[in-house]
């Protein structure tokens, strides 16, 4: 379906290729994010899934050069197509602390994350939080940045905006909370907007504005999402693309339907059968993966799923390379052959 | 066969201010709720953030002294509500409790056998080679090994804590157990071996559950009936069957909406019904029914009067004043 909707020679916004971003410890090298590729096209939605640990969450900072020290980007590339440019610039090799990524972060990037209290800065106001980004960006004065900011406030569907623009975090449920780190995101037009787990610390109805609300800024503004999550629900609301990762690989990417009635990984179809599915006649038990997720340390030879693997085959060692079936590409040897 | 019965619970908390910790008011976290559990039976307790599930399972066990209110419990028929610290003792063995959160409710500095074999210490039941026996066989029933009991809680996966602290619970051969978030804090992959868990532990020692959760998944996969809270009430209380096939209060059709499903073609044929606003301050809940200013049906009779706890079909209770007139959509 991606290569019907997208025709092949228009250009992607985004394109991640053997992406490596590694954290040096004590104990040894951990590869939080091991050859990962994939793409992004323009006003997209591709969802990430994964478990915690699979390096879902440090993909999205790589693209931002963010990611925590002492962890680094040791290989890959993430090309970015900026608006306007024929060329495009491989992120991974800009200084994390250059005057261009500052330039990128936040203007033509941006990110949300989990936590709306903690990513928030409690002693000011969110009209100052808001203004600031715009100030930082855009060459415009204190007035027309808190105006900027109010229609933001108003725009992400906060009511009394006027009143809002000077009230502090702590005064704000974790629903509104949330749409201040929108409207923060969203306030200098960003092609790529990162979503780290958005709604995850929100409940069922406050997700649902808050899912919803994304899916209409998308279609006015025309960024493209990358949604980090968990939630194969959430996945199946809003993405258009998804990307399975696990232990730090992609272990399958393809188009939602691909991925959801097409399940080829043998993790990817462990997982969608494992949750509980509202309204599914309950089975007794549900058919769970065996086994944890292995530690980062101490990851097997080969595949990282076999010990959970019910397909596994002992006699195939080595890490295989993708198969790309139009689009729909699995990380397992059952379909090499 | 009852268990347990729980009448008109409720538990305020007062708001204090000033220097002389005047009371200015109350939030009502649990406001009359009835109830009740049968042997063998789980009753899930679903609800958002703030609607008192965890404060009504708190109150259960007494963990929290409730303002209000009687629990019939056992064959006995002892009221728990009235019963004071000592007389309360021989009951607190037969209501244990599982935790949300496997990192917190673990004492980082008690190896696994020291806390799965706490509660009998403390209550005497076992002691010496019989306890360390009886240690490894309930580690053993939730599918931890027996040289486990000498590491410390650090060592373990989340999946695994959380198997600890249920073995924990089952020391001293509970009756009923209140499970508040067992599996919220866990990866999908292992929530699912918790829940299978959960379910043959019930077959095997013929257990009781009131599982307290917000995921609606979670709760219609393990449970017999759910009761569904809004702002410290119960709004419905159904078999799981029924109450997501057909829903009798527009809160709980709001839910079950909300909820996105893991099926792209299904999500995208769904009609999404939008709730507006938050949850109400619990301390200033509004007039009539508490969730009329978001329900897209209330008239002018949800502003004024609140709807009772009505028994509408056999097994199905709702506190609706149109829950007769309303077609609602379940999934």
């Amino acid at each position: 379906m991606a290569s019907v909707q997208n025709t092949s020679h228009e250009k992607p916004l985004l394109e991640i290729s053997g992406l490596k971003t590694v954290f040096p410890t004590d104990d040894g090298i951990v590869n939080a994010v091991n050859d990962v590729s994939f793409k992004i096209d323009r006003g997209q939605t591709v969802g990430v899934v994964g478990e915690s640990g699979c390096g879902k969450s440090i993909t999205g900072l790589s693209l931002l050069q963010l990611v925590p020290s002492p962890g680094r980007i040791e290989g890959g590339e993430i090309q970015f197509y900026r608006n306007g440019e024929e060329a495009p610039l491989d992120i991974a090799q800009v200084s994390p602390r250059s005057e261009l990524m500052r330039e990128i972060r936040g203007n033509e990037i941006a990110i949300i994350f989990q936590e709306p209290m903690t990513s928030l800065n409690p002693v000011y106001t969110i009209g100052n939080q808001i203004a600031e980004a715009i100030v930082l960006h855009e060459q415009v004065d204190k007035k027309t940045a808190r105006e900027r900011a109010i229609e933001m406030i108003a725009r992400v569907g906060i009511p009394a905006p006027t009143q809002r623009v000077d009230e502090y975090p702590h005064q704000l449920s974790g629903g509104m909370r949330q749409r201040v780190m929108i409207a923060m995101a969203l306030c200098c037009s960003p092609t790529l907007l990162i979503a780290d787990e958005p709604t995850t610390a929100l409940d069922v109805t406050i997700q649902a504005q808050v899912l919803g609300l994304m899916q209409e800024l998308q279609a006015e503004m025309g960024m493209a999402i990358m949604l980090i999550t968990h939630d194969l629900g959430v996945i199946a609301d809003l993405a258009d693309e998804v990307v399975v990762m696990y232990a730090g690989r992609v272990v399958e990417k393809g188009t939602v339907d691909d991925i959801f009635y097409n399940p080829l990984h043998p993790y990817t179809q462990g997982l969608l059968k494992s949750i509980p599915v509202l309204g599914r006649t309950p089975q007794k038990t549900l058919p769970s993966i065996p086994g944890t997720v292995p530690h980062p340390l101490t990851l097997p030879v080969g595949c990282s799923f076999q010990a959970r693997c019910s397909e596994r085959m002992p006699e195939l060692e080595e890490v295989n390379g993708e198969t790309e079936n139009g689009g729909h590409a699995v990380r397992c040897w059952l379909h090499t052959f | 066969m009852k268990l347990l019965q729980v009448n008109d619970l409720r538990k305020y908390f007062p708001i204090q201010k000033g220097i002389f910790q005047r009371t200015i008011g109350y939030v009502k976290a649990v406001d009359g709720i009835s109830f009740d559990v049968q042997r063998g039976e789980t009753l899930g307790l679903v609800g958002e953030s703030g609607c008192g599930k965890t404060t009504a399972g708190r109150c259960l066990l007494r963990l929290i002294p409730p303002t209000s209110g009687s629990f019939i419990f056992g064959e006995e028929a002892v009221d728990l509500a009235k019963l004071t610290h000592n007389e309360m003792r021989p009951y607190r063995r037969r209501i244990q409790m599982i935790f949300q959160d496997p990192h917190a409710s673990l004492n980082p500095r008690m190896t696994v056998g020291d806390i799965v074999g706490e509660p009998m210490r403390v209550n005497r039941t076992e002691k010496g080679t019989a306890l360390q026996d009886r240690i490894v066989e309930l580690l053993e029933s939730v599918g931890l090994r027996s040289q486990d009991t000498r590491r410390y809680p650090h060592a373990f996966s989340g999946g695994q804590r959380q198997r600890i602290g249920i073995a924990r619970a089952l020391a001293l051969q509970p009756e009923l157990i209140v499970a508040d978030e067992p599996v919220s804090a866990l990866d999908v992959s292992v929530q699912a071996q918790i829940l299978n868990l959960l379910a043959e532990l019930r077959e095997k020692f013929q257990l009781s559950y009131i599982f307290i959760a917000h995921d609606l998944s979670v709760v219609e996969h393990i449970s017999d009936r759910v009761a569904v809270m809004y702002l410290g009430k119960i709004v419905e209380i159904s078999d799981a069957e029924t109450l997501y096939q057909s829903p009798k209060h527009p809160y709980t059709e709001a839910l079950i909406s909300a909820v996105p499903l893991p099926d792209p073609s299904a999500q995208r044929k769904r009609e999404h019904i939008r709730l507006e606003g938050d949850v109400p301050d619990p301390s200033q809940p509004p007039t009539g029914c508490y969730f009329h200013p978001r329900c897209r049906y209330a008239t002018d009779i949800c502003k004024q009067e609140t709807p009772e706890l009505r028994q509408v079909a056999s097994g199905v209770q709702v506190a609706c004043h149109h829950s007769d007139t309303l077609a609602l959509q379940g999934v």
